[in-house]
């Protein structure tokens, strides 16, 4: 540099000053230890605090087993649901505080790989330890990730093994292995995950669960560690949590239509079923599917990456691109589908045995059918908490969960055995134009029959009568059903499951659309009735102390007739001040109330 | 404690001069220790960063193959911005239609430009990527940098599609690794010695899996010090190796490829010396690559028939003077009816083998001393016909 012009003595300062920091740095840099001992500090820390919240967990007669994570105080925990398979539903659970703990199978998702079990608390005060659940969807490839768990059933004190790597990818997708085990959206590590490792917590540095260690690839080398192991984003259970703790057996989705990757490398539908949703709400052959509930879709894989980590009957919005040949550009749509099933609904419910009543519609799909085991009897104090039923993993807890959310609902002040009637204004809106037309109305719920006048015409169904036409169940003509719908919803204010024929269970978290429209989304608890051919969705938020919505689909495969009822409440009976109806893409009506009265028969 | 070292109190206005070039190297000095420094995540160390930075340079290669043992995918590094591809040299490359995945998912024709089994190295380039590429010139490692040196102990990371995890636009494997050791392969891949027996590094974690050859090893840095090998086994102990190639022999390779200059390096072919001996096992024609080694014929009078081994004895291990020299003895599974030969024509007659066979569904050992074969004259050693070309 120049050394002859002066330099001003300000700036010289500061040179001398960052040349001497920078030595300094320097200093430091070299001499790592601080550095080093920080995060090794760190790491120890992180270690201490998630390590008392791993499970050991053993089949009743501690031969086999593996590992879990508690997430709350109460004991509920995660793992495999191929952990749970050969225990039973009384599995035995270790801690890191050298105890061992009665436990039981609560909800079971066996597409996912997932278990909720709950371990039994010695004293009814007794608070267990738990972790914290992360977000998965912010772990990035390259960060680093702790996994614990029990491999090789080493530990004999149940103090889990930690082990230390990286995040080797993310939004991995793994084909199904055997039956239905298929692995979506997952976290691919190179942390070393052994067996007894499966059903084991993944925390990130923060010692936030952000995933339940179950699959290594291996091909040559033999079934241990190959630095290729795979964990289930906890995002994806988070999906599923309101169904486990339910006790269900949970079921992932699929849209009921298949996309294939074209040139451009766009996910394009080549195959779509006409009982979906998907092709009801308008999806057909060769539309482009952009994206899935907000995230981007590049091509086939991340379709189906993306609609694994869904339960079955969520609803979702899809957007997809069609070229329209009368304008001669392409549209985009955004549309609501609700997701099918993966598993056959025979399976499901248990019903195996029954033929199904057109087998030529069956037979198309070949799905695998999960295979058949002896089942293992309840044991120990978890044994109190268990009741089989089949389409549960556990049914005592489907009931916990929908008595919770009943009782949290206000009471209707109407007697369950008077005549219900209501009275007030609709707003009928045009099917071309959307106007609104008013008419009076008057309905006469009295739990067995339905009336309805609305304006000049009077509609009348009793919904249980058999031999009832579907047509007559959708009545009035365009509601999609009005008056069914209205009988359940009486049903359930006034005699709650007791107005389900067939039952009323929990059905976990869904989400739902108030004005029909993905903006409006809100996360509601779902219970689902069944009661003679119908089938009924209501939806909860019992936080809010607010009944939502309900859904009544008078036939299978085919649109609900949806209410959507508003916040605000009729004074006298809290009654929802309004109540809107909705058929397929169509707002039918909304009724005002504006007067409830009970009248004894 | 040193870090309150860093709170300086003000200094007075120093006499205006101007500021030595001491200084000013000593600042440029400290620049490669801050930068370190910047270098350390305020995430925990995580590498995402630099997992990103990397991951364009790299490419998901598709080929032959797609039977037992040989996967029809593996990895490779981006070298030039027009689409010269760096792999390592494997039977997956043995195809007319060689495809890339490019990071951003676009499926590319590619040719074989050069490949070197001794270096254990191919070039492949994508089709008309001068053309393709001009506007939109792809990331790369230029090879043209000076590699930086590493030493055992040193962190790396180590890119690849293992396992064909990803496919179009999913991002390669990232692993982490520390090199272990830096010494010569003596590996063998299945029963074939590997032609490669140059410098690797050998790592920590397991890197080399179905599909990961030819894939990256980065420093910390990002920069390209190796291509991760094929899954080959230690011939001593039949362990798997996890290893990869340094970078630094192969830019002449490169450099010469890419101008269509390369010519191949003479290869020493493996030498099997016939000392002459005989057991008189006569195994069954060597009609398949691998003819299992079946006894076709037991030789009258001769020291098999005297061990009692019979026709249709299958040859599963044979226990032999150890190669070395060193009068011990090596024992070896034999798999094919090419290796029974290769490892007992070099026995002297007069040494003593044992041979398990298996009979239905037995298994019998003997023992037989090799005779000289009657008819045989020292002559020049025959060489060992020429490994399957690929």
């Amino acid at each position: 540099m120049a050394s002859g012009k002066s330099v001003p003595p300000r700036c010289l300062y500061r040179v001398v000053w960052l040349t001497v920091t920078g030595l300094l740095f320097a200093f430091l840099a070299r001499a790592v230890e601080p550095q080093v001992l920080e995060e090794e500090a760190r790491r120890v820390a992180v270690i201490e605090k998630i390590t008392p919240s791993v499970v050991a967990v053993f089949d009743r007669q501690g031969r086999g087993g593996g590992s879990g994570v508690l997430i709350d105080e109460q004991g509920y925990a995660l793992t495999n649901f191929h952990v749970v398979q050969p225990t039973g539903p009384t599995p035995r659970c270790g801690l890191a505080d050298g105890q061992l703990y009665d436990a039981v199978v609560v909800g079971l998702d066996p597409v996912g790989d997932v278990a909720l079990i709950k371990l039994i608390p010695p004293r009814p005060d007794f608070r267990f330890p738990y972790a914290p659940l992360g977000d998965s969807d912010t772990v990035r490839a390259g960060d680093w990730s702790i996994a614990a768990g029990n491999p090789f059933l080493l530990a004999t004190d149940f103090r889990p093994t930690i082990t230390f790597g990286l995040v080797s990818g993310v939004h991995r997708y793994q084909y199904p292995s055997g039956t239905f085990l298929e692995y979506t959206d997952c976290i691919q590590i190179d942390t070393s995950i052994n067996p007894g490792n499966s059903g084991g917590p993944l925390f990130n540095l923060r010692g936030e669960v952000i995933g339940i260690n179950g699959r290594v690839s291996f091909e040559k080398r033999s079934r241990i560690n190959s630095g290729v192991g795979y964990a289930i984003s906890i995002n994806q259970i988070k999906n599923f949590l309101g169904h486990l703790r339910g006790g269900l057996l949970a079921d992932h989705a699929t849209l009921g239509a298949a996309a294939r990757t074209d040139e451009q490398g766009r996910a394009v539908v080549f195959d779509i079923l006409e009982r979906s949703d998907a092709y009801r709400r308008g999806l057909r052959v060769g539309d482009t599917i952009l994206a899935l509930n907000g995230r981007p879709i590049g091509n086939a894989n991340q379709l189906k990456n993306v609609l694994g980590i869904f339960p079955k009957g969520w609803r979702i919005p899809v957007l997809y691109e069609r070229f329209d040949m009368e304008q001669n550009r392409t549209v985009r749509r955004e549309i609501l589908v609700r997701l099918m099933g993966l598993i056959p609904r025979e399976v499901v419910e248990g019903r195996e045995e029954e033929k199904p009543q057109k087998p030529e519609e069956k037979a198309p799909e070949k799905k695998p059918t999960p295979p058949v085991r002896k089942p293992i009897q309840p044991e120990g104090e978890g044994a109190k908490y268990y009741v089989a039923r089949p389409g549960f993993g556990n049914y005592y807890f489907n009931e916990l969960e929908r008595r919770r959310v009943v009782s949290a609902l206000p009471r209707v002040p109407l007697d369950a055995r008077a005549v219900w009637l209501l009275h007030g204004e609709a707003d009928l809106y045009d099917e071309i134009t959307g106007k609104p037309v008013r008419h009076p109305f008057t309905a006469r719920l009295d739990g067995r029959t339905v009336r309805l006048r609305l304006g000049s015409l009077q509609y009348e169904l009793e919904p249980l009568r058999v031999g009832e036409a579907v047509a007559n169940l959708r009545q009035p003509p365009g509601s999609g059903g009005l008056l069914v719908a209205l009988h359940y919803w009486r049903a359930f204010l006034a005699e709650q499951e007791k107005g389900f024929e067939q039952g009323l269970y929990y059905l976990g978290y869904e989400p739902f659309y108030p004005d029909g429209t993905s903006q409006s989304r809100m996360w509601t608890e779902v219970l689902y009735g069944k009661s003679g051919p119908f089938e009924i969705k209501i939806f909860c938020q019992p936080e809010r102390k607010h009944l939502g919505g309900l859904e009544c689909y008078p036939e299978e495969d085919a649109d609900p007739c949806e209410l959507i009822f508003s916040p605000e409440a009729e004074a006298k009976t809290g009654l929802p001040a309004r109540i809107e109806v909705r058929f397929g893409d169509r707002r039918w009506a909304t009724l005002h109330l504006h007067k409830c009265e009970a009248e004894m028969p | 404690m040193r870090n309150q070292v860093l709170i300086l109190p003000p200094a007075p206005p120093m006499p205006a001069r101007a500021a030595p070039g001491w200084m000013l190297v000593l600042a440029a000095c400290c620049w490669p220790a801050l930068t370190l420094v910047g270098q350390l995540d305020p995430q925990h160390g995580s590498f995402a960063r630099l997992v990103q930075e990397v991951q364009p340079k790299l490419v998901k290669i598709y080929g032959a193959g797609g039977y037992v043992g040989i996967t029809d995918y593996c990895s490779g590094v981006l070298v030039s911005p027009d689409g010269l591809i760096l792999t390592v040299y494997s039977p997956t490359l043995d195809s007319q239609e060689l495809r890339v995945h490019l990071y951003d998912g676009t499926r590319q024709e590619c040719d074989l430009l050069a490949a070197e089994p001794v270096l254990d190295a191919a070039l492949l380039k994508i089709r008309d990527g001068e053309k393709k590429f001009r506007d939109l010139p792809l990331a790369y490692f230029d090879l043209d940098r000076p590699t930086p040196k590493v030493q055992v102990g040193d962190w790396v990371l180590a890119f690849s599609n293992c396992f064909q995890i990803a496919t179009r636009e999913e991002p390669l494997s990232v692993q982490r690794s520390v090199i272990a050791a830096i010494t010569n392969l003596s590996a063998r891949r299945g029963i074939h010695e590997l032609p490669y027996q140059g410098t690797v590094y050998i790592l920590d974690g397991i890197t080399n899996n179905p599909g990961s050859h030819g894939g990256a090893l980065v420093t910390r840095r990002g920069e390209l010090i190796g291509l991760i090998g094929k899954e080959v086994r230690n011939t001593l102990t039949e362990t798997w190796v996890n290893y990869a190639i340094p970078i630094e022999p192969l830019r002449d390779f490169v450099s010469k490829a890419r101008s269509g200059n390369y010519k191949p390096l003479e290869r020493k072919k493996p030498i099997v010396e016939d000392r002459g001996g005989s057991t008189g096992i006569v195994l069954v024609p060597n009609l398949l690559e691998r003819t299992p080694p079946y006894i076709d014929e037991v030789l009258p009078g001769s020291p098999a028939e005297k061990a009692g081994l019979r026709p249709d004895d299958l040859i599963v291990l044979v226990r032999i003077p150890a190669r070395d020299g060193s009068g011990t003895y090596e024992e070896h599974v034999v798999q094919s009816v090419s290796q029974w030969r290769d490892l007992t024509l070099p026995i002297e007659p007069g040494a003593r083998i044992q041979v398990v066979v298996r009979r239905q569904q037995q298994l019998l050992r003997v023992e037989l001393e090799v005779e000289r074969r009657p008819d045989f004259r020292p002559k020049k050693p025959t060489g060992e016909k020429a490994p399957a070309k690929l």
